[in-house]
């Protein structure tokens, strides 16, 4: 297996709700509590696992603003796992979910150096470093309804701008929509092979208009015929 | 990248120290200038050890959890900074060695073969200190083997400095020593032209098109979905204006070449004696030192195009 | 290798499901508790709102239930202490409702209009309204005046729903969206899954909106209009559509009442009103009989389009035909537009067409029968699938009503209202038009001590007699709501309430209560003199303010709060009962009526009490009718109580679901004890699905009407016919000439704006405001709008949100920023006749060139909000607000005028006008600054540590 997201670009609104979502899963959850820092004073700040940027693409009035949500991509060929001292960082066999055991880590910042979209993030009160878990805390618990057991970013999401499932399986529904709509990884020169996708916005649909007028302007109001039409 | 303080003088200092003690043994196989006495290569050794020793205490300064500091040497297989703390730590006892088979007239085959080993091992652990950053592909300006290269030249370049001060002191002919702290000296500064000449052409790089896939079009960043900074922008946010780093080039090769350089001169010309080989050390370190700030400062990790960067 | 990943304790937690109050959406929440600590807030899979998913907000409660900011205790200002100075002492509630209690007896009964009881991001105006109708005082609204309520107004005195709560586009069919200045909404989740939907099946989603953010991001196409133009734009697409055809005409026909006769008598009385029969019903000309008949009957075939002559000699136009000489007129051609919409007459005249492609070419049909309420079956259901929402950039405006009017009238022309793929309604809507309810006027019963209303406070008018004035033409009301200058204020003006107090303007009050708004800081126009205003002492009574007894209800330490003479302290939404009533603002979908409820999830550890349960004990001890048994004693218990008991009309209560004893009657039904606990048991929500027949065109569906009449949503099952023309509009105006035979205003302002802006026919006109400022030297427009992830919030500046935006910028166009020579994070000035401001720019893309705009209520009072003095939402966020006057600049020889909508109040935040120069070297932080407001008693039991680690399994952890 090897699980991961697809994002899509086409319908995400920048709402912020899958990165709090997160935030506030993983606060209680398997790699919780997540340090805020300043949280009532003047610079607040803290652990997310999850952050959505926002760019404009062209130039006014051609613009296009793209909300684009990003979060851990469990490259098949993490660095960030290649590069930890300690063992800490780690990719999972089975599902290719990448994880950072927190009784390992160091705290020595160089795996969030190996990774190019910002996904690691240091816990200062802990001194570990801490990343999107895929949660995989809500994902393999039997106990939660089957239709729960998705990663909480997802299970959120009011666009479905988010999909969560297995890419290795060429008939998931990812798979599918990847195909379908021509997903792509991010920084695809860098070669870490993201499991990740995001699907880029669509083509403005084309609708046929007639501009030539039927009828005429004012003066011609005489023109428009009363047709019989009963109530 | 972030300059840290702790990373920057353990870079320096664990560099010099592992490039004096692989000149000290150079110096005492072929007894250079005279040849140090025993006396002398015990304490230029501890020196150098030193150095190599505060380097890496300091290094775990920058650890956030360093009770977890001694799981670091469990991915030497994949990662160079395990390899790095391995090395170093296997240094250590092999320098003793030596030191101790120098001190207790041990014999040659001992001091020669442990001294051989040390003098490589410090070879292969300022070449892994290099590669810690040389194999990120997230920072184009290290990913390149003028990084180890650079990492080795300025380490044995800081080495042979303190080595000549050694010497001075020691009243040996220093000659020789002036002769291979200039060489060392030259190759380091040619190699750093060379790095400054090829981070300053991006070539083939990630840019805001390629960390956002959307390639048709001119990007920029909107917002980066918080107000204040994180630990994205707090370790990798930092930004050195163009004039400031090409100021600070100017430094780095009149403090870490030049004035050395000219001390050398000094040296040799018997008017500076001691002095001028104190003053090359320090200059060849605080170069060193500037050298690697800038090392860090002029690093552009690839997360900075999600933060709005054009390109890295 | 593997780490062994610890799963949640299940056995430690208990899932509860209630209703979210972090906006006006009312989501579905199931929430994981521990310990009585929140572990987990998500969506309720099964709620029709949001069908699972929640938002940022919802998800970000934890942060408000854990919030520093909640006020503890009842608190009393200090006596010595100046109002405004914060300096409070703790009272037990008892005492503080025996001294609310002595005071509001006293008004009672005495001058009852002396209260005023204004409420915020209120849930529950179907309580509040009843309470203040006990009352008998007529000043009461909640927040819709300064809001939307052009939206509901609009569409109410229009089409019978509306944008905002009463309707929603029908997402499974629509192929074409088109969205008129919206940045978030109520429906903010509904919204989002819909517009995936839309996508998903290739459907257009175009935006018209200055500004390029959020929804309108994914457009596939944006509009990016002048601000105030967009009635403009919608009567150019008027004039597309009529000069090509394309309208609906059996729709025309059937359901509107474009076919009615117009008199056609300039200058006399009876001008522009419907000809009518003797029973005084609207009448049209039938072209196969050749006979004036009865509009609204069936069996009809009304004449679209002519000019008759009436029998009694009048002249008779019919409404289309008016429409078309208005509309086709070259003024609306796209050409002539196209420059002060700021948008290319192509694009104007190719959407029109879009839209009238999609309609008529790629028709959606379902084989549903239903039968009129003439009686004809159908056996299939029409869709014009061109679906549409507007709402703030609309509403905003002092001619938002006419602009959202005239996207309503594209929507009619298109006949794409409550049918597959277009714009449905939401129970109780549709309702007559307008809506049969009429404000209190009646002064003998307003002036009445210890007499409540015979109606409820709000209402909507249709005619000068129902307006809520004095003999003289005086307003009867504070807010001057259905007076001559805004006599169609349906939701009231909060936004006046403390200008014309303060002025005793047209009286004075006693006590001003206000419930969870934050009229001293972002939710009042002109917050600085507001502040000032609130302090302002009585000249004539030395001692006394002007507003001599403010009491504040919120949960939280606002900058409203620091101006309250009595705090009294609300619960958080997870600590109480509360019921979303479809007697109030539903949350009904298309598909189903439905309400909601919340009940106690959190045990409170504060001495705070929910707001409606003290409503309902005050109402027992004032002893208001409704609420006290014969015998003088208070007729409900608590709250949940009343909810359960009380009966609007027979057999209809607050709660809608498992009514009757045994709790088996849906909508209609007699009180069910075990209410409460049926909704707990159904995850806090009731819904009734509309069986298929029910769906659509219920403004004319015989099955559902009847249903609507039998459980109240209507009087009667007769047809709502859509009104193009607005026959109330034109009394009004006919009021203004003096043609009316009625009450008529004797002002001379008054008749100006009647008979300018009270069209029959939607108008555009330029924004108020913008009519007398000078254009050249305030060269921007100027507008805020709510970032998604604090859209309505009640305490946006928690933990987790506030580091996602601590502090808001300045928005501008790059191109014009950089003509201007500014750049990002400049400091700038910003000035509008009212005041200025300072602030820090970005520049982007996405802003039309002539507006600048900003995220509205990031800018923090210092200290409030639990925040420290040196948040960045204090020392650099600021407030657009100062700028805005809640009046219109002077005119010479004119009373001053609220700078609202003529017709509705709307206030008119969009409509301002700015200039704008940076600031000089050194001039940096926000401006204007204020003092900080004081810690409160009970404020110590709070932290604030410079790291938090909140987890709710605290117990397991180290």
């Amino acid at each position: 297996m090897r699980l991961g997201l697809v994002i899509d670009l086409d319908v995400c609104v920048g709402c912020h709700a899958c990165a709090i979502a997160c935030k506030e899963w993983n606060a209680s959850g398997t790699i919780g509590p997540l340090s805020d820092y300043q949280p009532y004073g003047a610079e607040p700040s803290g652990v997310w696992f999850n952050r959505i940027r926002h760019y404009e693409m062209d130039e006014y009035p051609n613009n296009k603003t793209v909300n684009f949500p990003m979060s851990c991509m469990h490259c098949e060929d993490a660095d960030c796992v290649t590069v930890c001292p300690t063992g800490a960082s780690y990719k999972r066999a089975e599902d290719g979910i990448v994880l950072i055991d927190q009784d390992k880590c160091m705290g020595c910042n160089y795996c969030s150096w190996a990774c190019p979209y910002g996904a690691r993030e240091l816990d200062r009160s802990s001194g570990t470093m801490k990343k999107c878990t895929l949660c995989v805390d809500r994902i393999y618990d039997q106990e939660l309804p089957v239709e729960e057991r998705q990663p909480s970013c997802v299970l959120t999401c009011p666009a479905h701008a988010r999909m969560f499932g297995d890419f290795d399986d060429p008939d998931s529904a990812v798979s599918r929509t990847v195909r379908e709509r021509g997903g792509y990884p991010l920084m695809p020169e860098l070669n870490y092979n993201p499991t990740n996708t995001y699907l880029p916005p669509r083509r403005k649909p084309v609708i046929p208009v007639e501009t030539q007028p039927k009828g005429g302007l004012k003066e011609s109001i005489k023109q428009f015929a009363n047709k019989l039409v009963r109530r | 990248m972030h300059p840290a303080f702790s990373v920057i003088f353990f870079t320096v200092a664990s560099g010099a120290g592992f490039g004096l003690f692989s000149l000290l043994f150079i110096a005492d196989t072929f007894k250079l200038g005279g040849g140090f006495s025993q006396d002398q290569l015990v304490a230029g050794g501890l020196i150098a050890l030193a150095l190599v020793a505060f380097g890496l205490l300091s290094s775990t300064f920058h650890l956030a959890n360093p009770k977890n500091a001694w799981r670091a040497f469990s991915r030497f297989r994949t990662s160079w900074l395990s390899r790095e703390g391995v090395f170093a730590v296997v240094f250590m006892p092999l320098a003793l060695i030596y030191l101790a088979s120098i001190m207790f007239d041990a014999p040659l085959w001992l001091r020669e073969t442990s001294g051989f080993l040390t003098a490589v091992l410090a070879w292969i652990t300022v070449f892994s200190t290099g590669m810690i950053y040389a194999c990120l592909k997230t920072i184009r300006q290290w990913n390149t083997p003028l990084v180890p290269a650079n990492y080795l030249a300025l380490g044995y370049a800081s080495g042979s400095l303190l080595l000549l001060l050694g010497a001075v002191i020691a009243g040996l002919d220093t000659t020789p020593y002036i002769a291979m702290a200039a060489l060392i000296m030259a190759i380091a500064a040619v190699l750093k032209a060379i790095y400054y000449f090829w981070i300053h052409s991006p070539g083939l790089s990630s840019t805001i098109n390629t960390a956002t896939g959307i390639t048709r079009a001119k990007v920029k960043l909107l917002d980066t979905g918080h107000t204040h900074g994180t630990f994205l922008t707090q370790e990798f946010g930092f930004q050195i204006a163009r004039q400031k780093a090409g100021l600070l080039k100017v430094v780095v090769f009149a403090l870490g070449f030049a004035l050395p350089g000219l001390m050398l001169v000094w040296v040799f010309t018997q008017q500076g004696g001691q002095w001028a080989a104190i003053i090359a050390a320090v200059a060849g370190l605080a170069g060193a030192a500037v050298e690697r700030w800038l090392f860090f400062a002029e690093a552009r990790h690839v997360v900075n195009l999600y933060h709005g960067a054009q390109r890295c | 290798m593997n780490a062994k990943i610890k799963l949640e304790n299940h056995d430690a937690q208990e899932i509860k499901y209630t209703t979210c109050y972090m906006c006006a959406c009312r989501c579905g929440i199931k929430v994981t508790l521990e310990d009585n600590k929140v572990r987990f807030i998500q969506g309720n899979r099964n709620h029709p709102t949001n069908q699972g998913v929640l938002c940022a907000k919802g998800s970000a409660g934890i942060m408000k239930q854990y919030s520093t900011a909640k006020l503890t205790q009842p608190l009393m200002r200090k006596p010595g202490t100046e109002r405004g100075e914060g300096i409070y002492e703790a009272i037990s509630w008892e005492q503080a409702l025996d001294v609310l209690t002595d005071r509001l007896e006293e008004i009672r009964a005495t001058d009852p209009s002396k209260l005023g009881f204004f409420t915020g991001r209120d849930q529950m105006q179907a309580l509040t309204g009843l309470w203040a109708q006990q009352f008998g005082t007529p000043n009461w609204s909640a927040h819709g005046g300064f809001c939307s309520v052009n939206m509901a107004a609009a569409g109410l005195y229009s089409i019978g729903f509306s944008f905002w709560e009463f309707g929603a586009p029908d997402w499974d069919y629509a192929k074409y969206f088109l969205m008129w200045g919206v940045a978030e909404d109520h429906s903010s989740n509904p919204i989002k899954i819909g517009l995936e939907k839309l996508k998903r099946k290739g459907g257009k989603f175009v935006t018209v909106n200055p500004v390029r953010t959020g929804y309108s991001a994914i457009a596939d196409e944006w509009l990016p209009i002048k601000p105030g133009m967009d009635g403009l734009l919608a009567m150019s697409m008027v004039h597309v559509l009529l000069k090509h055809e394309q309208f609906d005409y059996e729709f025309l026909v059937r359901y509107t009442n474009a076919s009615w006769l117009v008199v056609q008598t300039p200058g006399q009385k009876g001008d522009g009103l419907f000809l009518r029969d003797e029973n005084d019903q609207p009448l049209i000309w039938d072209i196969d009989k050749e006979a004036f008949r009865n509009g609204i009957d069936g069996d009809i075939a009304p004449a679209l389009f002519g000019e008759f002559v009436a029998p009694d000699g009048r002249r008779v136009k019919t409404v289309m035909s008016m429409m078309v000489e208005r509309y086709l007129d070259e003024r609306y051609a796209p050409e002539n537009v196209a420059l002060e919409c700021g948008l290319p007459a192509e694009t104007i005249e190719r959407i029109a067409l879009e839209m009238a492609h999609v309609a008529f070419k790629e028709t959606v049909e379902l084989p549903i029968e239903w039968t009129d309420v003439w009686g004809r079956k159908h056996d299939k259901v029409v869709g014009r699938p061109v679906a549409m929402y507007a709402m703030r950039g609309i509403a905003a405006h002092s001619n938002g009503f006419h602009s959202c009017r005239a996207i309503h009238m594209i929507q009619m022309l298109l006949g794409a209202l409550d049918a597959p793929g277009n714009f449905r309604a939401r129970a109780p809507y549709p309702k007559p038009i307008p809506p049969h309810q009429l404000p209190e006027n009646n002064i003998d019963i307003i002036n009445a001590p210890n007499t409540p209303l015979s109606r409820p406070p709000l209402g909507f008018p249709t005619r000068p007699e129902d307006l809520v004035i004095d003999e003289f033409g005086n307003p009867l009301r504070i807010d001057k709501a259905y007076s001559w200058e805004v006599p169609i204020a349906s939701h009231g003006l909060m936004h006046m309430v403390i200008t014309n107090a303060i002025n005793h303007d047209p009286y004075a009050l006693d006590t001003l209560i206000l419930f969870m708004a934050n009229m001293a800081w972002n939710s009042t126009m002109n917050t600085a003199n507001v502040q000032d205003m609130l302090r302002a002492k009585d000249p004539e009574e030395p001692g006394q303010y002007k507003i001599p007894f403010l009491v504040v209800i919120d949960a939280f330490h606002s900058e409203m709060t620091n101006f309250a003479d009595l705090i009294l302290p609300d619960t958080t939404y997870l600590e109480r009962h509360d019921c979303i009533s479809l007697l109030d603002r539903p949350i009904s979908e298309p598909d189903a009526a439905a309400d909601a409820i919340r009940y106690p999830l959190v045990k409170t550890d504060r001495d705070v009490r929910p707001w409606q349960e003290v409503m309902v004990e005050l109402a027992g001890r004032l002893k208001f009718p409704a609420f006290t048994k014969p015998d003088g004693t208070p007729k409900f218990k608590d709250y949940p109580d009343f909810i359960v008991n009380y009966e609007r009309s027979p057999g209809v209560g607050f709660l809608a679901g498992w009514r009757g004893k045994d709790g088996t009657k849906s909508l209609k039904g007699e009180p069910n004890p075990n209410q409460w606990q049926k909704y707990i048991e159904n995850q806090s929500f009731f819904a009734h699905h509309w069986p298929d027949n029910q769906k659509y065109m219920r403004f004319a569906n015989k099955d559902y009407l009847d249903v609507a009449a039998d459980v109240g949503f209507v009087g009667k099952a007769e047809p709502i016919i859509m009104q193009f023309y607005s026959e109330p509009l034109q009394k009004f105006r006919l009021a203004g000439q003096g043609l009316y035979d009625g009450p008529q205003p004797n002002n001379q302002v008054d008749r100006e704006r009647l008979v300018k802006y009270f069209d029959p026919l939607p108008m555009w006109y330029e924004p108020l405001e913008q009519q007398r400022v000078d254009k050249d030297e305030y060269p921007f427009f100027a507008l805020t709008q709510r970032p998604m992830f604090m859209y309505h919030s009640w305490d946006s500046q928690n933990v987790w949100l506030r580091q996602i935006m601590a502090q808001n910028y300045m928005y501008m166009n790059a191109r014009k920023a950089a003509e201007m020579g500014i750049k990002d994070f400049d400091w700038i000035w910003v000035e509008s006749h009212n005041g200025k401001i300072r602030c820090q720019v970005k520049t982007m893309e996405g802003t039309q060139e002539n507006t600048i705009w900003t995220w509205n209520a990031i800018g923090k009072q210092k200290g409030a909000w639990g925040l420290k003095e040196n948040a960045s939402e204090a020392t650099k966020g600021f407030l657009l607000n100062h700028l805005i006057s809640e009046l219109l600049p002077e005119k010479a020889g004119e009373r001053r005028v609220t700078n609202s909508d003529p017709v509705t109040g709307q206030a008119a935040w969009f409509d301002l006008r700015v200039k704008l120069w940076k600031a000089e070297p050194g001039e940096t932080g926000s401006w204007p600054q204020f003092d900080a407001l004081k810690a409160l008693p009970g404020d110590e039991r709070y932290e604030r540590p410079e790291v938090l680690r909140y987890d709710a399994r605290s117990h397991e952890k180290n």
